[in-house]
């Protein structure tokens, strides 16, 4: 038992400088890293890359409680700014849709598999004010609605 | 549906009074020990603002309603199909007429955010919940769904969100399994203090008339409490006494 863990640290370190000097290209097992795009229009973020990196989720978690219960709107840690800088977007059709890994959130969530259902109540993308207006949540068509399922069984059952 | 004038409200002088009274007899019956604080300095209520709206029924066109609700689902994105039972409705159109005279009414119901709210007390969770500022919110982070508030209610203000919903606005969100109801555009209020507008107000005021005012209930000097303490207006189901925050004039 004393001897496990150097076993396991001397045993890693034997191996891993054959994972990190495997190629990329070589098909099996390659993972490609996630690049997320940064901003244009921004020079920097909030925070520090590495701090974003590693603390955003709690960032956010605290924020959201000050933001609901005492409406402190204007913390930095918002997830509307979030969205604002890393995920603008014209309308409702050139938005590119969280689960996408294409999306800024998306790609490193996918990459760490981690679920979030920040997405199922909040928006996606960030909106200028003007264009609000344009936008109406719609049904996610993808499933069938509830009335649709309530008339089926109506249907069933006169039948 | 009965009346009750805001007029009788305390004025500050006399609660002035009547609290430097009670401290005094505090002082008096236990000098050097404060046992607790008077029951209007503890309460919270009558130091920050209570936002409030005072409705005139009397400048208020049926139009003017439906431009109200259109205005509030253009603001946070919400639809309402008449045909479903299961839409949500932050906002109603709710007709009135009285059998005698036949006078019609045609009025905005909403969250009336009472300042003791049913669905507060019921909830399981603390996710319904009054801001210090008398908005009464659903924390959507903690709702699980079980629908206690939505009985509650005396004013059938909230909804259930039945389905996944997609392309939610930035400044509302909303999703499957979670209870919501009107948040008196809390994103406008957090943005512009007192001299903020919500939507349905928006769409109807037209220059100095303001058929749905806004404002503070606790400030004396506020446009919305002069106006009460003129022309006074109806709590809707002031027996209840959950004393709402959205008054009626015209009823």
């Amino acid at each position: 038992m004393r001897l496990l863990l150097p076993g396991l640290v001397l045993g890693w370190l034997a191996l891993a400088p054959g994972i990190a000097a495997e190629p990329e290209s070589s098909g099996l097992g390659a993972v490609v890293i996630p690049q997320p795009n940064k901003p244009a229009n921004a020079s920097s973020c909030v925070e520090p890359v590495d701090i974003m990196r590693r603390e955003h989720m709690n960032f956010l978690l605290h924020q959201r409680d000050e933001t609901v219960l005492d409406g402190e709107r204007d913390s930095k840690y918002s997830l509307v700014g979030c969205m604002d800088c890393h995920n603008p977007a014209d309308g409702a059709e050139s938005a590119i849709r969280y689960p996408d890994p294409e999306h800024f959130c998306a790609g490193c969530h996918l990459y760490a598999s981690v679920n979030i259902d920040c997405f199922e109540c909040h928006a996606d993308r960030g909106l200028v004010q003007s264009q609000q207006s344009r936008l109406t949540p719609t049904l996610d068509t993808g499933l069938l609605s509830l009335q649709t399922f309530h008339r089926q069984l109506e249907q069933a059952h006169v039948e | 549906m009965s009346s009750e004038f805001d007029s009788i409200e305390v004025r500050p002088a006399r609660r002035r009074f009547i609290q430097g009274a009670a401290a005094l007899a505090v002082t008096l019956i236990a000098p050097g020990i404060l046992l607790y604080r008077t029951g209007a300095a503890s309460s919270g209520d009558s130091s920050g603002p209570r936002w409030g709206l005072l409705i005139d029924t009397n400048a208020l066109s049926e139009a003017d309603v439906d431009a109200c609700v259109q205005a509030c689902q253009r603001e946070h994105g919400w639809s309402h199909n008449d045909d479903s039972p299961t839409d949500a409705q932050w906002i109603r159109k709710v007709h009135l007429s009285d059998e005698r005279s036949g006078a019609q009414k045609v009025l905005p119901m909403m969250c009336q955010h009472c300042a003791d709210p049913p669905c507060v007390y019921v909830c399981p969770t603390g996710a319904s919940f009054k801001r210090a500022d008398g908005i009464v919110l659903v924390n959507k982070h903690t709702c699980i769904g079980c629908r206690y508030c939505m009985m509650a209610c005396p004013y059938k203000a909230r909804s259930f969100i039945h389905e996944v919903l997609r392309d939610q606005l930035p400044v509302a969100p909303r999703g499957k399994g979670t209870v919501e109801s009107c948040t008196l555009c809390v994103h406008r209020i957090d943005r512009d203090g007192a001299d903020a507008v919500p939507a349905c107000a928006e769409a109807v005021n037209r220059g100095a008339s303001k058929a749905i005012l806004f404002g503070d209930l606790n400030d004396h000097e506020s446009e919305i409490s002069q106006r009460l303490q003129r022309l006074g207006a109806t709590r809707l189901r002031a027996d209840l006494g959950v004393d709402p925050g959205v008054r009626y004039q015209g009823l």
